[in-house]
């Protein structure tokens, strides 16, 4: 008796374990989109912005009677932004017969699954990945943000405009992202004239001190610093470090400063983050009607106002759901045609633009400011580039 | 010359660090030869106490800093059942280079486990401010009083534990179960009580070690204590592994070392110019700064 029933118990669990790997649990006729992000580790914020960006659009096109009349399913993976851990979520999509996929968040974990993505023909649809070898014509990788090499340049165009001459660096020499923003930066400047009089690197994104780099800026005499890093060693770490080095000037970064103001130390001198400047994919306070009907729904069933990772998050999959209709196929190999066509217009939270021979959509840039009064930090939108100068 | 203070500053805040947290390395492998590596993450159980306290101790009126003591209560807890758990069952059966591999198991362990728990969850997470901050001026570089604090406390648990091991009877105890542990039982020394109390005071300045980097680096994320830990590690080896005056040394060495890297020679190489040092130091004197050679000792 015991037997039978232990023998009955290992049929059920081979039976239970079998459907839920074919996925027969899933709509019949769903389109599947994986979506990687890094849901978990350092970088979580950005996951979990891209993660409910896209599930707020998916609700909404499977509310509206889906793509080609059928319902859009998403799988979500993580990456812990771990490049390793990025290509095993990849793999894990690939092996569920996913074509179509959303992700990753950071130019290095995406970095890690370009190659794997031409070589098994899927399509890879990144949020947030700007670094510009990511992208190259007549391959499978996209995305819904501008490349580093306009983000650099903005930066430096902003520091031309704002009457700097010299300027100085502190960046991450080990990190795609952080290294890719410091080349652009630099090219642009000597394209503007702006002398980089002084350059200053760490050795890894886990560095907690930046002291000694702000103060080779200090010594340097410069009164612009362009600082590539991410919230998590922005808030905590290079602002305050700076300051307390004795630099007064403008610390300008890029749109890994978003989410910056939930990552301060509570009861420290806040008033740090003033003159602290970035460039952004989206402005959540524009009032076009795209813009705020988006914020409006993403508050309604989040409570909170989306990132520029929600946004981006959110155009992938209309940017799918686009080239879906357009190519009115689901496979790769259809959706990727209908992403290389240059002339397709994508109208989308972050802005109104094509995607260029690479896949890179061209389109503008927002510069964000923080404000303290020394008890909480905000951001505010200063001003809107659209083209450089 | 501001420049060679402010990286000699930042070299000391670095160097404090270091050193509190390799005095608990230095005391577990003075002890029981174990090299616990789940140390680091005692360090990042610490932090988290100490964020979680927080709240509740400022709401009670107190200073931020008393939250150390639940984080002194926890990371003893959690390093005494690791011992229990973990260490000891593996101890009895295996050889030493098992009991290194569970240590190093037990840190990733530590690590998922607290991720997995969802009130730490996979975010980072930022401290409130613990000391006020300010500091003593020299010229146009202040030297935060948090950092001297920092240097003050490690050299007080420096003095503590090494009068402790040299004159307590269960500094005594300790110091047998060392040397051999079967002589140790033979002369009534209860050898599983002395290693696990080992544990318990040395996961106690993990916690300490917490909040003082807390205080400077205000930020904790549930792998931290992987690069701190190796660092913590190879200023203790760099010092003399085992000797209690050698880890405060190690430590202030290698945050001197990767500070003026910093500043001097390149920003992006501090962390190699940390380990060559290591390696020309124990090509030199392979029992650390402080060591002896000793063939038996080590």
């Amino acid at each position: 008796m015991k037997k039978r029933n232990l023998i009955f118990l290992v049929l059920a669990f081979i039976f239970v374990f079998t459907l839920s790997g074919t996925g027969v649990w899933a709509a019949d006729d769903a389109i599947v989109i994986g979506v990687i992000s890094p849901n978990t580790g350092a970088l979580a914020a950005y996951g979990i912005g891209i993660s409910t960006g896209a599930d707020l659009a998916v609700e909404e096109i499977n509310a509206a009677g889906g793509i080609l009349g059928r319902q859009v399913e998403l799988i979500h993976t993580d990456d812990q932004s771990d490049p390793t851990e990025c290509l095993n979520a990849f793999n894990s999509l690939v092996a569920k017969g996913v074509q179509l996929i959303v992700g990753s968040a950071t130019s290095g974990c995406t970095s890690a699954i370009t190659d794997a993505a031409n070589e098994e023909e899927v399509c890879i649809l990144s949020p947030t990945a700007t670094a510009d070898s990511l992208t190259t014509e007549d391959d499978y990788i996209f995305r819904a943000c501008y490349a580093d090499s306009f983000q650099g340049a903005i930066a430096a165009a902003y520091a031309k405009q704002a009457g700097f001459e010299r300027v100085g660096v502190v960046y991450c020499a080990a990190d795609v992202y952080s290294k890719g923003l410091f080349d652009s930066f630099s090219k642009a400047c000597a394209a503007y004239g702006i002398e980089v009089a002084a350059e200053q690197s760490t050795a890894s994104l886990d560095v907690q001190d930046y002291t000694n780099q702000f103060n080779a800026m200090v010594n340097a005499g410069v009164d612009f610093v362009y600082a590539p890093y991410y919230y998590d060693v922005v808030g905590p770490y290079v602002v305050p470090q700076a300051r307390a080095a004795g630099y007064l000037g403008i610390i300008m970064g890029a749109d890994g400063y978003d989410t910056t103001p939930d990552y301060v130390v509570a009861g420290a001198d806040l008033t740090a983050f003033n003159d602290v400047y970035w460039t952004n994919h989206y402005d959540p306070s524009d009032t076009s009607e795209i813009v705020s009907s988006f914020v409006k729904a993403y508050e309604e069933k989040y409570g909170s106002i989306p990132s520029a990772f929600g946004a981006t998050g959110y155009d992938c999959v209309y940017m799918y759901k686009a080239a879906i209709e357009a190519a009115g196929a689901v496979d790769a190999e259809a959706v990727r045609d209908a992403l290389a066509d240059t002339s397709a217009v994508y109208e989308c939270v972050t802005g109104t633009f094509s995607l260029d021979e690479s896949g890179t959509p061209m389109k503008g840039a927002a510069i964000i400011s923080f404000s303290s009064d020394g008890q909480s930090v905000s951001a505010k939108l200063v001003d809107v580039v659209s083209q450089l100068p | 010359m501001s420049t060679f203070f402010q990286t000699l500053i930042v070299g000391l805040r670095l160097g404090s660090i270091y050193a509190l947290i390799a005095l608990g390395y230095t005391m577990v492998y003075g002890i029981i030869r174990l090299i616990n590596f789940a140390h680091g993450d005692f360090i990042m159980v610490g932090g988290y106490t100490v964020i979680f306290t927080i709240p509740l101790v400022l709401r009670l009126g107190a200073p931020a800093w008393v939250s150390v003591l639940a984080a002194v209560v926890v990371c003893a807890l959690v390093g005494m059942s690791t011992e229990l758990i973990a260490y000891r069952p593996v101890r009895k059966k295996g050889t030493n280079m098992t009991a290194l591999i569970t240590a190093i198991a037990m840190s990733l362990f530590l690590e998922n486990l607290a991720q997995a728990i969802p009130v730490i969850g996979p975010n980072p997470k930022v401290s409130t401010q613990i000391f006020r901050a300010g500091g003593i001026r020299f010229g146009t570089v202040t030297m935060e009083y948090t950092t001297i604090f920092t240097l003050i406390i490690s050299a007080v648990i420096m003095l503590v534990l090494y009068t402790f091991t040299q004159k307590t009877r269960l500094g005594r105890a300790m110091r047998c179960v060392s040397e051999d542990k079967a002589a140790a039982t033979l002369m009534g020394i209860n050898v599983n009580h002395t290693i696990l109390l080992t544990f318990g005071i040395g996961s106690a300045l993990a916690a300490v070690a917490a909040l003082m980097y807390l205080a400077q680096y205000p930020k904790v994320y549930t792998t931290m204590g992987g690069l701190l830990g190796l660092k913590a590690f190879v200023s203790a080896v760099l010092g003399g592994i085992g000797i209690i005056p050698g880890a405060m040394l190690g430590g202030i060495v290698i945050g001197l070392v990767e500070s003026f890297t910093t500043s001097y020679i390149s920003s992006s190489m501090a962390d190699t110019f940390v380990f060559l040092i290591l390696i020309i130091v124990l090509v030199i004197k392979p029992a650390g700064i402080l060591g002896k050679n000793v063939g038996e000792k080590v």
